[in-house]
């Protein structure tokens, strides 16, 4: 078999959302927090409980493998954790509990555009994008010529990116990302923007990246997206993995709404 | 279809093995990625530290954010990069008026507008780092929410990007000395010492200002404030002469009093600071730089979810 990129084990991230937002919301908070205290606000047993109630498991126990090669979609009602676990894989944020291990480089493209500065050039922002996404600049200059090609907009690289429309903005800021070689590519809606055109390509970008051997994570609620790129897929309910398997396993459309 | 991946997969191993057999004799060669290091994702706890060898690793993205900086700083303003000259100019036009003719303040024997300006360069230096490093973790949200990179880099990129105003202001104020027949000769070799102590303290107070901006946005408020009360506690527009003997120890503990008595001591001739006042300044720059530092990575483990 495959080569195994990612493995994740029993992972798991906590969000206490309402009780520390409400505490510490400013420094003046803070500040009459620490003068006040004993003063106001509830008693300790209360106040535990308050914060057991405010806890919020986004991801619960998730454990997951994916081998070079394999294009896996992430399926999920909002709110179901998939963007949550793409920022543990993309080192965004730390998870709670458990952990991930990552044979090889991880490149996330969480957002088209990643890194883009509107007053600087098309020229200047393949440079600052691609270094930002985690390219060595001798890396992005031995790929500068494919990355113009595959962006179409080599007649603009001089001007500055807030004069781009928003289609040559799209295929630059992909065109960048695209050049990314990473073991492990986390791909966040993405395919969500653009035209169908724009769509096309970079369906046609994902499959040449699984051939040549990178694991692909993606999240997309387009189930269309999903069936044509992915081999496999995972579902997430509530934080929880509650399908993995082939596409007509986990798909909800087979099953259920 | 699946065979065909699989075969893809494993030409490109067999590929990565060859450049390893190459260099790296002996390694392991059935892993897809051996050249770079298994990584691991889990909760940390614990003091943290710098991570050092991981900013070295990232010195081209350091260069990059510091290229950022200063590209965008001039983009579409009349006067571009003539803004540094014009700041310190106006300045020290004001203060010269203000605190030397009108308050006659003294200015240890050298003209008081060189005497300000000499003040003024490590002074500006430290107060524009200082206050782009606050907002750096703050103004890239969009970086800091989508991508991975060492997080202290954009407070250390900030305050480093702040050297290519002071390069403009020091040759203004190289101009303005020769203008009044002040030669600093070969005093200048000296400059880099009084600049570390700049750029050190000005990156752990941005590093504490960052980190603390991106919990309580009060500090967008303060800083104003804070900044104008750092400026009256550093002897920019006065001599530390005018400081009583005793409370000087104590002036000390801010490290840019010995960056400006070093400053004025290379540009002006002025008496050299005294050990004391050196070692108490660098003393606590170094302190408030680890002690930034550590403040920052512990706040980093959770401002994506914070900020």
């Amino acid at each position: 078999m495959s080569q195994t990129i990612l493995r994740i084990e029993q992972l798991g991230k906590r969000y206490r959302c309402t009780r520390n937002a409400r505490r510490h919301a400013t420094l003046r908070d803070w500040v009459s927090g620490m003068v006040g205290c004993g003063t106001r606000g509830a008693t300790p047993a209360a106040s535990d409980a308050a914060a057991a109630a405010n806890e919020l498991w986004a991801l619960h126990d998730v454990s997951l493998e994916v081998a070079a090669g394999e294009v896996c979609g992430i399926l999920g009602h909002n709110g179901s954790g998939k963007s949550t676990l793409l920022k543990i894989l993309a080192r965004i944020t730390e998870p709670t509990t458990g952990h991930a291990v990552v044979h090889g480089r991880i490149g996330a493209l969480l957002e088209i555009g990643t890194g883009f500065h509107m007053e600087l050039s098309g020229r200047e922002n393949i440079y600052l994008s691609g270094a930002i996404l985690g390219m060595r600049r001798a890396e992005i200059r031995r790929r500068f010529d494919a990355i113009v090609a595959m962006s179409g907009v080599a007649e603009f690289l001089e001007l500055p990116v807030k004069r781009y429309s928003s289609g040559m903005y799209l295929r630059l800021a992909f065109a960048v990302a695209a050049h990314l070689e990473t073991d492990l590519l986390l791909l966040d809606e993405v395919l969500a923007v653009g035209d169908s055109e724009f769509q096309q390509s970079c369906q046609q970008k994902i499959r040449e990246l699984a051939h040549a051997g990178r694991a692909i994570l993606l999240v997309s609620h387009d189930l269309a997206t999903v069936r044509a790129l992915c081999n496999r897929a995972v579902l997430l309910d509530r934080g929880q993995l509650v399908a993995n398997g082939p596409l007509s396993d986990v798909i909800p459309g087979d099953r259920a709404a | 279809m699946p065979s065909s991946t699989r075969s893809a997969t494993g030409m490109r191993r067999a590929s990565i093995g060859d450049a390893q057999r190459g260099s790296e004799a002996g390694q392991a060669m059935n892993c897809p990625a051996a050249q770079f290091p298994v990584i691991r994702l889990q909760a940390n706890s614990g003091w943290p530290g710098a991570n050092l060898a991981e900013l070295w690793r990232q010195r081209e993205l350091l260069g990059f954010f510091i290229w950022r900086d200063v590209k965008v700083r001039y983009k579409q303003t009349l006067l571009g990069i003539a803004w540094a000259l014009l700041q310190p100019l106006a300045t020290i036009s004001v203060f010269s008026v203000v605190f030397g003719r009108l308050a006659h303040l003294d200015s240890e024997g050298a003209p008081y507008p060189a005497f300000c300006l000499a003040g003024l360069l490590p002074w500006m230096l430290f107060a524009s780092g200082l206050t782009a490093a606050a907002q750096s973790l703050v103004g890239n949200v969009n970086l800091i929410t989508k991508v991975y990179f060492p997080r202290l880099l954009l407070p250390v990129s900030s305050v480093l990007s702040a050297l290519l105003d002071f390069a403009v202001s020091l040759a203004l104020a190289l101009v303005l000395l020769a203008w009044y027949r002040i030669l600093p000769g070969a005093r200048l070799l000296l400059l880099p010492l009084p600049l570390a102590l700049v750029l050190l303290t000005g990156a752990g107070a941005g590093c504490w200002l960052a980190a603390l901006n991106a919990r309580y946005r009060d500090v967008r408020h303060a800083l104003p404030f804070l900044m104008q009360l750092w400026m009256y506690a550093t002897p920019v527009v006065y001599s530390l002469q005018l400081v009583p003997p005793t409370w000087r120890p104590w002036a000390a503990l801010n490290p840019l009093v010995a960056a400006v008595e070093m400053f004025r001591y290379i540009l002006l001739r002025t008496p050299a600071p005294s050990a004391g006042i050196l070692l108490v300044s660098t003393a606590v720059a170094l302190g408030l730089s680890l002690s930034g530092i550590w403040f920052f990575r512990i706040t980093e483990r959770t401002i994506a979810d914070t900020i």
